[in-house]
C-alpha cells in the first residue's frame, strides 16, 4: 500500500503563492485549482492530493487528521490556538502585519475600550499582556467601518499597505505580530508518515530558500 | 428560538463532547473491558477502584496547572473543602500506592473507570472518557518501562489494533539541556511551546537571546531529532558534549529500543526527542501509540518518578492510559456481531420454567415474550424459539 499525503490549501493569496513552491517541490495539481470545480485535486506526484478549503478551516482539517499537512496563515493559527499541530516551516509567503488601528490617539485613553476584530482570541491575549481590559466585538469583515460608525474604539486587523486605513482617516497604532504562512503538519501523520513528510518539508524548505534568494 | 426554549424543547440532548454507548456497541465495549482487565490480571496487575470524587488537593497535588483546568470542582457540604471529579486516575493510583498499600517491593496496579474532563483533550474527543490504565511503582530501570509498553501494546492488540506505531521521547533531555544553557523560566516555557509545535523559525529567534555556544547548539538540534531509531545515533553525535544526565537518558532510550523490539513483535518505533507530552508531570521516558487513519494518539504514558513524594513516599513510577471507548470504536471490525437468542412464551407451568432455566444455565440467551405486546424477534435479537412439541419444550427455528 502506498502512503497517501493530503495537503490542505486555502483559496486566494495563499494558494497563488504556495503553488510555485509546491511546483518546485515536485507537486503540481493536474487541474487548475482556480477554474476546476473539484474539491479534491490529484497531483503530478502519485498518492499526493490537494484539498482546497476556507482559510480558517485548514487548521481544523489538519488537527483532526482529515488532511496530513496544510498551509495556513500565522493569524489563523494564533486565533485557532495551534497547540495540536506542528508548524515546522515558515514559507515566508502572504506576509503582512497584524496591527491595532483606529483614529490617531484612540489607543491612548484610559478606561475601557471596545475593540472590533475578526481575531477575538488574539486581541484578548494581546491587550491582556499589555495589562489592558478590553471588550471585544466579533466582526466578519470591513473592520475599518467599526471606528467610523462608532461601533468600536479600535480594531485589530491584518494590515498590508495601510492604504485602506488611511483612506478612511484611520492609522495603524500598535504592532501585534508579523504574519506569514506556515506549513502545518498533523502530529500523528508526522510520526506515521515520517519519511514522506520529512522529505516533503525539506523540498519545500529548499523551494523557500530559492525563492528568497 | 430562544436559548431557554431550545433547551427545554431539547432536554434529551447531551452536552457537547459528552457521549454514551448504546447497544450493540455497549455490549462490545463491555466484552473488551473484561478481556482487557483479564489480560492485566494475567500480567500481575492488581485492580484498584478509586472514588469518582475526592478532595481537590489530593487529586491535583504535584500535577501542574493543566490538570487543574481539566477538573470539575464542587464544594463538599460536610467539610467545606473543595472536591474534584477525577480528570485522570493516575494520581489516585499514586496515592493508593504511597499511602494505602505501602508494598515493600514494586506494586503493579491497574484501573478502569470514567473520568471527566472540563474540555476535550483533543479534537473530536469525549469529555467523559472511560480511562483504562496500568501503573508500575517502585522500579526505576528500563525494564519497567518495557513491561508497561509491552502491556499497552497487548491491550491494543486485544482491542483489534494490531500494528500501532510507537512514538518514544524523553523529557529529561530537554530539562537538562535547558538547565545547562541557563534558560530562565520564561524562556524555557516559550521554548517548550515552540518545540511542541516544531516551529523551527521561532526556535531560532528565541535562541538568539541565549549566549552562543555548544549548550545553545544542542538545544537548537533538539527540534530535528525525530525519526526512526537512527535518530538515537544522530543524537549521540549532536548531544555528545552534554552532561551526564543527557547521556544517561540516551543510554536509557537505546536499551528501551532494543528491549521493546524483542518484547513486542512487529512494532514500528519512532523517536522524537522534542516530544514533551506531559512535561510538567513526567520525569523520564514518554511514549504514545498511534494507528493509521486516526489523527491523535490512542494510548500514552511515561515515567513520573517524583509524584509519590508529595504523598510522603517517593517511588519511581511508570504507566500508561487510554480511553477504552476510543479503542473500542477504532477496533470495530465493521461486521456487527450476530446476536443469538431463543424466544420463549410467558408461562408459569413448571416444565416451561425448568426448560428456560436449563437453557440459561447452559449459556443460552432466552428472552421471554410478554403477553399483550407485539413481538419483534429482530429487536430482541432472537433467532430461535421455544415451542411445545409432543408434550415437551423444544428449541425450533424461528
Amino acid at each position: 500500500m502506498t502512503e497517501t499525503l493530503t495537503i490542505a490549501l486555502s483559496k486566494g493569496r495563499i494558494l497563488d503563492d504556495t503553488l510555485p513552491l509546491l511546483a518546485h517541490a515536485g507537486v503540481e495539481p493536474r487541474d487548475d485549482p482556480d477554474s476546476s470545480r473539484k474539491l479534491v485535486l490529484d497531483t503530478s506526484e502519485p498518492g499526493v492530493q490537494l484539498v482546497i478549503l476556507r482559510a480558517t478551516d485548514v487548521p481544523t482539517y489538519v488537527e483532526y487528521g482529515a488532511a496530513d499537512v496544510g498551509v495556513a496563515g500565522k493569524d489563523v493559527l494564533l486565533e485557532h490556538g495551534g497547540a495540536g499541530l506542528y508548524e515546522p516551516l515558515d514559507l515566508g509567503i502572504a506576509r503582512c502585519r497584524m496591527m491595532v488601528a483606529g483614529y490617531p490617539g484612540a489607543n491612548a485613553g484610559r478606561g475601557k475600550v471596545r475593540v472590533a476584530t475578526k481575531f477575538v482570541n488574539i486581541a484578548r491575549r494581546y491587550f491582556a499582556e499589555q495589562g489592558r481590559q478590553v471588550e471585544t466585538v466579533k466582526l466578519y469583515g470591513s473592520m475599518e467601518l467599526a471606528p467610523i460608525a462608532g461601533l468600536a474604539d479600535l480594531i485589530v486587523d491584518l494590515v498590508d499597505t495601510g492604504n485602506t486605513l488611511r483612506a478612511n482617516g484611520l492609522e495603524p497604532l500598535e504592532h501585534v505580530a508579523d504574519i506569514s504562512s506556515r506549513l502545518i503538519v498533523n502530529k500523528a501523520a508526522m510520526k506515521m508518515k515520517h519519511r514522506r513528510i520529512k522529505a516533503f518539508t525539506e523540498r519545500l524548505a529548499d523551494a523557500v530558500g530559492v525563492q528568497a534568494a | 428560538m430562544k436559548e431557554a426554549e431550545f433547551a427545554s424543547a431539547n432536554r434529551w440532548l447531551l452536552p457537547d463532547a459528552v457521549d454514551e454507548v448504546l447497544p450493540p456497541r455497549a455490549a462490545a465495549l463491555e466484552s473488551l473491558r473484561r478481556q482487557v482487565l483479564d489480560s492485566c490480571e494475567r500480567w500481575g496487575y492488581e485492580l484498584v477502584v478509586p472514588p469518582v470524587i475526592e478532595y481537590l488537593d489530593s487529586l491535583l497535588i504535584g500535577t501542574g496547572p493543566d490538570l487543574d483546568l481539566q477538573t470539575f470542582k464542587l464544594t463538599d457540604q460536610l467539610s467545606g473543602r473543595l472536591m474534584g471529579v477525577r480528570a485522570d486516575m493516575t494520581p489516585q493510583a499514586a496515592r493508593i500506592d504511597a499511602h494505602q498499600l505501602q508494598y515493600a517491593g514494586p506494586a503493579r496496579l491497574c484501573y478502569l473507570g470514567t473520568v471527566l474532563n472540563t474540555r476535550p483533550e483533543g479534537p473530536g474527543r469525549s469529555r467523559n472518557p472511560l480511562q483504562l490504565g496500568a501503573e508500575l511503582f517502585g522500579h526505576a530501570g528500563v525494564e519497567s518501562d518495557v513491561e508497561i509498553i509491552a502491556l499497552m501494546m497487548d491491550v491494543l492488540r486485544i482491542a483489534g489494533l494490531p500494528s500501532p506505531h510507537l512514538d518514544i521521547g524523553h523529557v529529561g533531555i530537554f530539562r537538562a539541556l535547558a538547565r545547562d544553557a541557563g534558560l530562565d523560566a520564561d524562556t524555557e516555557s516559550r521554548l517548550f511551546d515552540c518545540l511542541q509545535r516544531k516551529a523551527a523559525g521561532e526556535i531560532g529567534e528565541l535562541l538568539q537571546a541565549v549566549p552562543a555556544g555548544p549548550a545553545r547548539d544542542r538545544l537548537a538540534a533538539l527540534a530535528d531529532l525525530n525519526g526512526s531509531v537512527d535518530v538515537l545515533n544522530q543524537a549521540g553525535e549532536q548531544l555528545a558534549g552534554a552532561g551526564e544526565e543527557v547521556q544517561t537518558a540516551l543510554r536509557h532510550l537505546w536499551a528501551l529500543a532494543t528491549a521493546v523490539e524483542r518484547h513486542v513483535p512487529d512494532v514500528t518505533l519512532h523517536f522524537d526527542l522534542a516530544e514533551l507530552r506531559g512535561y510538567r508531570f513526567h520525569t523520564g521516558v514518554v511514549f504514545a501509540a498511534f494507528v493509521p487513519g486516526h489523527g491523535q494518539e490512542v494510548a500514552r504514558g511515561g515515567r513520573y518518578d517524583r509524584i509519590g513524594e508529595v504523598f510522603g513516599r517517593s517511588r519511581p513510577a511508570t504507566g500508561f492510559s487510554a480511553d477504552l471507548k476510543t479503542l473500542a470504536a477504532l477496533g470495530e471490525t465493521g461486521g456487527e456481531r450476530e446476536r443469538r437468542g431463543i424466544l420463549a412464551p410467558w408461562g408459569d407451568a413448571s416444565d416451561l420454567v425448568t426448560a428456560i432455566r436449563e437453557l440459561r444455565a447452559n449459556g443460552e440467551r432466552v428472552v421471554v415474550q410478554l403477553p399483550g405486546q407485539p413481538v419483534h424477534p429482530d429487536e430482541l435479537g432472537c433467532d430461535r424459539q421455544l415451542v411445545e412439541k409432543d408434550g415437551a419444550w423444544q428449541v425450533a427455528p424461528l
